[in-house]
């Protein structure tokens, strides 16, 4: 594991920040399904020191999932549909959440729902539990044949479950937008007037690969969604239009496996990321992108992350 | 997530053909790295990160400790984009090795007869549960071990000199180049009748084919089999459920496994083979 560089003489820079009510130790979390329940990454991080884990996405019954294969790997990239496999909300807490509530790490819910009632109960029950910090609602994954991204496409709809979600819940709330619209903005505006504390984007972007020699998907769902540093450009373009439409902290999402790839999404305005695929392919890779942003303020003499977040100078010959 | 698995980068110190289309890669790591159990695999990539995104999933072939350090092998089939860049890797490189993972084989203590049955490249982790699981074992005088390799083309045959002193080889080919013309399922299946399942565990490893072929075989059979399995991988921790296989749970119901964390070693019993 990589020691966090301490400068002589020199205090670390603040890395804290506030989603809603929710106030993180660092904006760096864990994309939801790229984590597990966190207990698979103990051996390789210390959970301690995240800003966040968010967890695998949570339905009201368990779900079987989508058969394989699951995945493949495309140019810099991977599709998945996994098709929201989980435990169920009910097994998450009597078995999964004890391990977590062991650490010191604020702990996100992604939930999801096939109708605007599952969403409210699984909210509801997750509400009532101790040891959960914040609710992530996917309105936006492609993987499933009801729901998800038909809550996520339009803005009424989204706006919907947010709003009846809020009803029931005092949890800082944070909707996970999808990628896969026409006018993101339209959406994340809608989300932030039904009651929403946060947006999240993006999740991944719905595509295909076929195998030519057998002249078949390679994912048994046929389609799926794409992750990894693909998306970065996209999620960062998507994240910039986000932060100018609401007042809302933005967390931005996609493509980020390395200290820089997170401060561009920083200094475009996200007030915290999740880090996904970067997960596989280097499990410690949440530490160093700690470090990386934490040596990067202290190189600019920034001594909290405060001042870099929105940093971004569209107009360099105005600037200094 | 097995005890003591870590992110270790290694060393390469060598990489040869040893059949057409086949390598064995040697590799140094430090002593932190842990043990690896038969059966037990490694996510594996190139350190400078020029390859694929995702490390790729292979078996431990061979594992030695020396007093500073460790010489762990590994058996590959250039298959795609992955391994034919692991092929073009050269002494003193970087190997970023993640594990070792999942759960290995069991070895019985009392059983007689070791029955292992391998299609290709499957060979990797069986050989290594030969070695040490069973071979460096005292009691092996009173033991059968008997091994099925099964390749193509008799080119495409590896271990045979790593196997035939220690074991009774019995060698198949689809074009009858070396031994029994045929899959090696074919043959299992002609001698199947001398084995008890009191005394006798059997251990396979092969292309998708190979093993459902086996749970046919075995199907009304009490003789019991282990089987390591091969799905496409992300994390190899468990973390993203890329890697599920359709399994069937204890009340009798169909589930999801995740092969790198649930296995990759399953009971053939358990697995549930369907068309694809
Ligand atoms: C637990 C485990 C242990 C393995 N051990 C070995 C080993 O010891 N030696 C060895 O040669 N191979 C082993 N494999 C298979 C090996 O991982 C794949 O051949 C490799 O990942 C292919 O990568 P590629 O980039 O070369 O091929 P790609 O271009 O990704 O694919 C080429 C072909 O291989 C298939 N493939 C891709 N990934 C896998 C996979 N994970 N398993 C099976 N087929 C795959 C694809 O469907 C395609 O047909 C193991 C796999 C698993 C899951
Ligand atoms: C294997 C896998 C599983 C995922 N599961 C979920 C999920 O359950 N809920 C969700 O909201 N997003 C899920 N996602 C989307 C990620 O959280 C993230 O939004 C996306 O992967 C983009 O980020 P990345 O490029 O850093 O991976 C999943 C992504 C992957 C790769
Ligand atoms: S490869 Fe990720 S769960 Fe098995």
């Amino acid at each position: 594991m990589i020691m966090k560089k301490e400068t002589p003489g020199q205090n670390p820079p603040d890395l804290t920040v506030a989603i809603g009510g929710l106030v993180l130790k660092n904006p760096v979390m864990t994309a939801s399904g790229t984590f597990g329940y966190g207990e698979e990454y103990v051996p390789y991080c210390d959970l301690n020191r995240l800003g966040a884990v968010v967890v695998k996405g949570l339905s009201l019954e368990p779900r079987l999932g989508n058969p394989p294969p699951r995945i493949i790997e495309t140019p810099s990239g991977m599709l998945n549909a996994v098709g929201l496999q989980n435990v169920g909300v009910r097994a998450f807490l009597s078995e999964k959440l004890p391990f977590l509530r062991r650490y010191d790490v604020a702990v996100i819910a992604n939930i999801f729902g096939e109708t605007v009632d599952q969403y409210r109960r699984v909210a509801h029950i997750l509400s009532g539990a101790a040891g959960i910090h914040a609710l992530e609602l996917n309105i936006s994954c492609p993987n499933v044949k009801k729901g998800g991204v038909a809550f996520g496409a339009r803005p009424e709809a989204a706006a919907e479950v947010t709003a009846n979600v809020r009803a029931e819940t005092d949890l800082p709330l944070i909707v996970k937008l999808t990628p896969n619209v026409a006018d993101i903005a339209e959406i994340a505006l809608a989300v932030e007037e039904a009651g929403a504390d946060g947006v999240s984007l993006i999740n991944t972007l719905t595509g295909m690969s076929v195998d030519i020699e057998k002249r078949i998907p390679h994912l048994a769902n046929v389609t799926g969604g794409l992750s990894g540093p693909a998306i970065k450009p996209v999620a960062l373009r998507m994240v910039w239009q986000v932060v100018h439409a609401v007042k809302i902290p933005v967390i931005g999402i996609g493509g980020i496996m390395t200290a820089a790839d997170a401060l561009e999404f920083l200094i475009a305005g996200a007030r915290a990321i999740q880090v996904g695929t970067a997960n596989f392919v280097r499990p410690s890779a949440t530490m160093e992108i700690i470090d990386g942003i934490s040596d990067y303020l202290t190189r600019h003499g920034l001594g909290s992350i405060d001042k870099l977040i929105g940093s971004l100078n569209t107009n360099p010959s105005n600037g200094d | 997530m097995p005890e003591g698995s870590s992110v270790t980068t290694g060393e390469i110190l060598d990489n040869r053909m040893v059949a057409r289309d086949h390598f064995l890669m040697r590799v140094f790591l430090p002593l932190s790295f842990a043990r690896p159990l038969p059966g037990q695999f490694v996510m594996v990539r190139d350190c400078r990160l020029s390859g694929p995104l995702l490390a790729r999933p292979l078996s431990v072939f061979g594992f030695q400790r020396r007093p500073d350090h460790s010489v762990m092998e590994l058996l590959y089939r250039v298959a795609g984009r992955g391994t034919s860049l692991f092929s073009r890797m050269k002494p003193g490189e970087g190997l970023c090795v993640l594990g070792p993972l999942g759960r290995g084989f069991s070895i019985h203590a009392d059983v007689k007869r070791i029955v292992v049955v391998a299609g290709g490249v499957g060979i990797a982790p069986l050989s290594f549960l030969v070695d040490e699981g069973y071979r460096q074992s005292p009691s092996l005088e009173k033991r059968e071990l008997r091994v099925y390799l099964g390749a193509g083309t008799e080119e495409l045959l590896t271990c045979r000199e790593r196997l035939s002193g220690v074991c009774d080889l019995r060698i198949c080919t689809d074009d009858g180049s070396l031994g029994y013309r045929g899959p090696v399922t074919g043959l299992l299946g002609e001698e199947l009748h001398e084995f008890a399942a009191e005394d006798t565990a059997i251990y396979a490893c092969g292309p998708t084919a190979m093993i459902r072929e086996l749970g046919r075989l075995l199907r009304n059979s009490p003789l019991r089999c282990e089987v390591s399995l091969e799905e496409r991988m992300a994390c190899g921790v468990g973390a993203c459920l890329g890697c599920a296989v359709a399994v069937q749970n204890a009340a009798g119901r169909r589930e999801y496994r995740r092969v790198c964390h649930d296995g990759p070693v399953f009971d053939l019993r358990e697995m549930i083979f369907n068309g694809s």
